[in-house]
């Protein structure tokens, strides 16, 4: 499919005039990498891309020597572009089995910038999802909640590894398997625990539309009567002299409600 | 010099601690790396300085003295004073910066239960705190520039009800509105046309407006010249767990109330 750059340069002109060509490669391969590098900076910079990588750890990191993510992305696609350049002033000078070369090479790069670009993102998404959730869940003064904010980022940097690592050719079949069964146990599991909660939920948000009783009416539920203090989505309170029945919702639902008529 | 220097030794003379309130980080260091060894107590609206020993203020009290009250029962009440310790507390009189320090015996007046009537009611203290925000509110902006008057009770929710009556719809029926959703805010001037109490649950539901009050107002013991909403007000709260907040119609100020004695005056326009 590719012109025979190399056979048709040497019909044009002579063995050191190819020389010289694949120099002139070099040169608009140089010019072209630092056009890509500033153009990707500009896009970046402008978009709220910036923005939203500041203060990650990996920012930092790549702050530490000297850089910033934005760029780390743009001397990638530079360097990409270069590279580039290079295979061509090689297969043009003929140093290489370049047939062979030239395949593996094209169809190998893009995707390492790919895989490079998918840790990038992982990693950033990481952070960002980690911070939304723990800034969610600070009215919740629980230090082993931090763990959940954990869990999120380190799903999403293993859902970026097998990304890259499905670009970059490793085979990545055990480890899909493996997320697979983590996805599935959240969900079983998830399940399986919060079985009563849902179905109290459930229950209460009919009470909530519905309101068969309000605040302050005389109820009984199984033997407990009282008067109803307070309505929410899990549980009902009853309040009896010197008693507060707190009653889960399906409980409500399933042995049914006396109200009282005084 | 000297003889304002000897003043100001005498008043942080031989105090057992120290109460900043809203103290800069930069300030609280300074005083919780001093190894004077001194407790140091933190007060403010919240911790931003870390400190280990905290009383919230529920409210930007900018009455210095309710402020000072408000710290002080605090303190008291999480046990970090002792009955007779003397502290020196540093404010804020005029705007921002610590410009005024105080010195006082914890014992020194009698508790108003100020402290005890956010913390320590039935309903939880954000509730109460966002009710106190909807009477500023509604004592600051009036209906149509004219002063308004309202009475919200806090608290018992299923007892207040069944010692008040309906005086028209309770147009809350069916709807799950809680004070301090921005709903509220919206709704605040159509609050003032509504007559009778509104009643709020532990939670902060609005669970009815239009009530009629109906309390044994047996040995409610308020200061005279306060008018029927306040003795409604005050006798509801003694009959049950409940806390009342009120705007004055005539004069415009804030007063809760709790077990029947008025608790806490603010005044609206100041905040």
């Amino acid at each position: 499919m590719q012109v025979d750059l190399p056979r048709f340069v040497r019909r044009l002109f002579s063995q050191e005039a190819a020389f010289a060509f694949s120099i002139a490669i070099l040169v608009v391969g140089l010019v072209a990498a630092y056009l890509a590098w500033r153009w990707t900076r500009g896009v970046l910079t402008d978009s709220s891309f910036a923005d939203a990588v500041e203060g990650t750890p990996l920012e930092r990191t790549v702050r530490a020597v000297g850089f910033s993510t934005v760029g780390l992305i743009a001397s990638l696609v530079a360097v990409f572009v270069y590279v580039l350049a290079i295979v061509l002033a090689l297969n043009v000078v003929q140093l290489l089995d370049i047939q062979l070369f030239w395949t593996r090479v094209t169809s190998y790069l893009p995707r390492l910038l790919i895989a490079a670009l998918a840790v990038i993102v992982g990693i950033t998404a990481g952070y960002r999802a980690e911070l939304a959730v723990s800034e969610r869940l600070r009215s919740v003064k629980l230090p082993e909640v931090a763990f959940l904010g954990d869990l999120v980022k380190y799903s999403i940097f293993y859902v970026a590894a097998l990304v890259a690592l499905a670009q970059v050719g490793v085979s990545t079949d055990a480890l899909l398997i493996l997320l697979g069964a983590f996805a599935f146990g959240l969900v079983f599991l998830g399940g399986l625990a919060f079985r009563h909660l849902l179905a109290a939920a459930a229950a209460g948000i009919y009470l909530l539309l519905t309101e068969p009783y309000a605040i302050g009416d005389e109820v009984r539920i199984d033997d407990r009567r009282g008067i109803v203090q307070e309505v929410d989505v899990f549980v009902t309170r009853v309040e009896s002299e010197g008693e507060e029945y707190i009653i889960p919702n399906q409980e409500v639902f399933q042995s049914g409600v006396v109200r009282v008529r005084g | 010099m000297s003889a304002l220097d000897d003043l100001v030794d005498d008043v942080v003379a031989d105090i057992d601690a120290v109460l900043l309130f809203s103290p800069s980080a930069g300030t609280y260091d300074a005083f919780a790396t001093d190894d004077a060894d001194l407790p140091v107590i933190v007060i403010g609206q919240e911790n931003a300085v870390d400190a280990e020993t905290f009383v919230e203020l529920p409210l930007e009290f900018t009455d210095v003295g309710g402020r000072l009250r408000f710290g002080l029962e605090g303190a008291a009440q999480q046990g970090l004073l002792d009955e007779g310790d003397t502290v020196a507390c540093a404010t804020s009189m005029f705007g921002d910066g610590m410009d005024t320090v105080v010195r006082v015996r914890a014992d020194q007046y009698s508790p108003t239960g100020v402290y005890d009537l956010f913390v320590n009611s039935r309903p939880e203290p954000d509730v109460v705190r966002d009710v106190f925000e909807v009477c500023i509110e509604l004592g600051k902006k009036g209906q149509k520039g004219k002063q308004v008057g309202a009475l919200f009770v806090v608290g018992d929710a299923g007892k207040v009800m069944n010692k008040s009556r309906p005086l028209s719809y309770n147009p809350f029926e069916k709807s799950h509105v809680h004070v301090g959703d921005p709903i509220v805010n919206v709704m605040l001037k159509e609050f003032s046309r509504l007559d009778g109490a509104f009643v709020i649950s532990d939670s902060g539901k609005i669970v009815s407006a239009y009530r009629y009050l109906e309390p044994s107002a047996e040995g409610v013991d308020i200061p005279k010249g306060l008018g029927a909403r306040h003795m409604a007000a005050g006798a509801i709260t003694r009959d049950t767990n409940a806390i009342a907040i009120v705007l004055s119609e005539s004069d415009g100020m804030v007063r809760a109330f709790k077990g029947g004695e008025l608790v806490i005056e603010l005044d609206p326009e100041e905040y």
